[in-house]
């Protein structure tokens, strides 16, 4: 290499005790202040959010080579419909109720049992209606923890309205995770309206 | 107690370099170093930054006084390095000057000085840094590096300095020349941004106007994955934010396709799918698409996070009845629980790979490290507020983390030892899950 790195080594050891920072300067002001240039070439980047290629079903990737292309759905997904229906598509209707959970747990409570219970007779009296099931978190706990926990509550209600016979091919379920908060105060009567599973519909 | 024993060896390598331009110095390798930072709690090298010289074009902006003070504040960021307060320009060709001026920043107490010679070329902006040991009589040059980029990102020619810098004493690049992405947005309306490591330039990278989440840089620092709501329901999708291309899905199959974690290699990315029946730990291999399922378990797996060696994989599971920590091997096998009791997530190996940050929940939440094997969990945080969701520098020597201390949520960075917390996002809205890019190349 054209570089020659004769290196000569001097020690200049500073050996310290916790706090002691020797003159510790002042902190240029840099840090945000307004002054910088705007920076990297990234900027038209954002003009590319170009549509994108309409994913043929609606479980595959789309996109060109080196892609990811996730197949089908497998295993026990089964017992779901094979497809994702629009979720705008389902309204609420005031014959189905919400139901409700304790802090980070997705069993169905005792009380909440006896809602389902009329929410599968009226899905058993209305059989040309669809069910989406969306399952909610309070605002406690982290994002991507209760995405999952979110799945797993509307799942235990999907799961009680199947052993109750309403059909598994017409449910659907979705979790918001802590996204979708019917309230937003940091109480605890909040959290626990937050805590909850909705129920939508739609016409077959 | 948290205090770890700290020694600094600064050994002064000194290269006969040829002036600019400069040939490429082989990257420190071996010998020529250093100061060997071995721990946290120090005494820092104090430095002079002066203005950077102009040397060609003309430098309407006042872009030679910004740089220097975008460098310094990167060095101070460092915590290994004081800056020194500045005396004024250093004229161009005039060594009689530039001797007096590193005489005088040495009386003030610098041990090296920096001397940035600044070409502005129309569309294009040159630094050349030529670093200067201010503890030797003889001023000796340290060492010099030259950079080049668009006009439209000088602002990274002061981080590239500052990083050479970094590398010039430690042995390894700092860290500003880097980005964070995260999210902002109220509820129901959250998209993705990035910035500079320090908050600046911030730029979109979503807009959908749908959710997004968990935006997570790949290891080549391309390409962002993370979890959007943009076609109704939680799928995975990999952005690409310095480049005019479409966003490319990951996986969208029925139920939660969410909690990216890329490996080192950057060809897998494991993920949290439900598609089997509830929440578990997937790896996608992004060339092929194939995905391979790691965890079978009647509770929730997610929030996988790779060890830098790609052998091993932390996640977070309810198995035993509240989320905790947990160790596998990247095959799925050998799972041990790393906490008991308790409420823990968002797990984040550290890229030096002794460390697993992640979020307790006490009532608050804040943000512990805990070794890999399970012992030495330490609190890094104590309020105020919530301190979560931590992401680690690639030098894993500081975290980027949200905190609502101050009423909203807002990216902060610290030291891994929890010391210097500051600021990054200082905006009107909400700021939450920062992932730290690798440094860019």
């Amino acid at each position: 290499m054209a570089t020659s790195r004769r290196a000569q080594m001097m020690l200049v050891s500073l050996m310290v005790v916790g706090v002691a920072m020797v003159g510790c300067a002042k902190r240029p002001a840099t840090t945000t202040a307004a002054a910088a240039p705007a920076p990297s070439g990234v900027t038209e980047t954002t003009a590319s959010r170009a549509p994108e290629p309409t994913p043929a079903p609606s479980t595959a990737a789309p996109s060109g080579a080196g892609t990811a292309q996730p197949s089908a759905p497998a295993g026990g997904a089964a017992t779901a419909p094979a497809t994702r229906p629009d979720v705008k598509t389902f309204t609420s209707v005031k014959d189905l109720n919400d139901i409700h959970f304790d802090f980070d747990k997705y069993d169905i409570r005792a009380g909440d049992a006896k809602i389902l219970d009329a929410n599968a007779q009226w899905l058993k009296s209305n059989p040309n209606h669809l069910l989406l099931i969306e399952g909610h978190t309070d605002e406690r706990g982290t994002n991507e923890y209760n995405l999952a926990l979110g799945e797993r509550r509307a799942k235990s209600a999907m799961n009680y309205l199947v052993a109750q016979g309403v059909q598994a091919s017409r449910i659907t379920i979705i979790s918001y995770g802590e996204e979708r908060p019917l309230c937003t105060e940091q109480t605890e009567a909040c959290w626990a309206r937050n805590r909850r599973d909705h129920f939508l519909v739609k016409p077959r | 107690m948290r205090r770890i024993l700290l020694c600094i060896a600064l050994v002064f390598a000194v290269g006969l370099l040829a002036p600019w331009p400069p040939p490429q110095a082989p990257r420190a390798q071996g010998t020529d170093v250093y100061l060997n930072v071995t721990g946290g709690g120090t005494r820092k090298l104090n430095i002079a930054v002066p203005d950077f010289t102009v040397v060609a074009g003309n430098d309407t902006a006042g872009l030679g006084k910004q740089l220097a003070t975008i460098a310094g504040s990167d060095l101070t960021f460092t915590n290994l390095f004081s800056v020194v307060a500045a005396t004024g320009t250093i004229p161009a060709n005039n060594p009689t000057a530039l001797r007096q001026s590193w005489a005088d920043f040495a009386a003030a107490g610098a041990h090296a000085g920096v001397h940035g010679l600044l070409a502005l070329r129309g569309d294009r902006v040159e630094t050349e840094m030529r670093l200067y040991d201010l503890t030797t009589s003889d001023q000796r040059l340290i060492a010099t590096r030259k950079f080049e980029l668009p006009a439209a990102q000088a602002r990274r020619l002061a981080h590239k300095v500052a990083d050479e810098i970094v590398l010039q004493f430690t042995g390894e690049a700092g860290v500003a020349d880097t980005k964070l992405a995260y999210v902002v947005g109220p509820l129901g309306s959250k998209e993705i941004q990035m910035a500079d490591y320090d908050g600046n330039g911030a730029l979109s990278v979503t807009r959908n106007g749908s959710i997004n989440l968990s935006p997570v840089w790949s290891p080549d620092a391309r390409s962002l994955a993370f979890t959007s709501f943009m076609k109704g329901y939680p799928d995975l999708y990999r952005a690409f934010p310095f480049e005019r291309r479409p966003e490319q899905t990951l996986a969208a199959f029925i139920g939660i396709n969410s909690s990216p974690s890329w490996s080192p290699d950057g060809r897998t990315v494991a993920m949290t799918l439900s598609k089997d029946g509830n929440p578990e730990i997937y790896v996608l291999t992004i060339a092929n698409g194939t995905m391979r399922r790691l965890t079978r378990h009647a509770g929730i797996d997610t929030e996988p996070t790779w060890s830098p060696t790609g052998q091993q994989i932390a996640f977070i599971s309810d198995r035993n009845g509240s989320p905790g920590l947990y160790v596998m091997d990247t095959e799925g096998s050998n799972i041990r629980q790393l906490t008991s009791g308790g409420f823990h997530t968002q797990p984040r190996w550290s890229p030096k790979g002794d460390t697993i940050v992640y979020t307790s929940r006490q009532g608050t939440h804040d943000l512990w490290a805990i070794n890999p094997d399970g012992s030495n969990p330490r609190r890094l945080t104590t309020g105020p507020g919530d301190n979560q969701g931590a992401t680690w520098a690639p030098n894993g020597r500081h975290l980027a983390f949200q905190s609502n201390r101050n009423g909203r949520w807002q990216i902060y960075t610290m030291l891994a030892d929890g010391s210097e917390q500051n600021p990054v996002t200082r905006g009107g809205g909400e700021a939450t899950s920062p992932s730290w890019s690798p440094r860019l190349p």
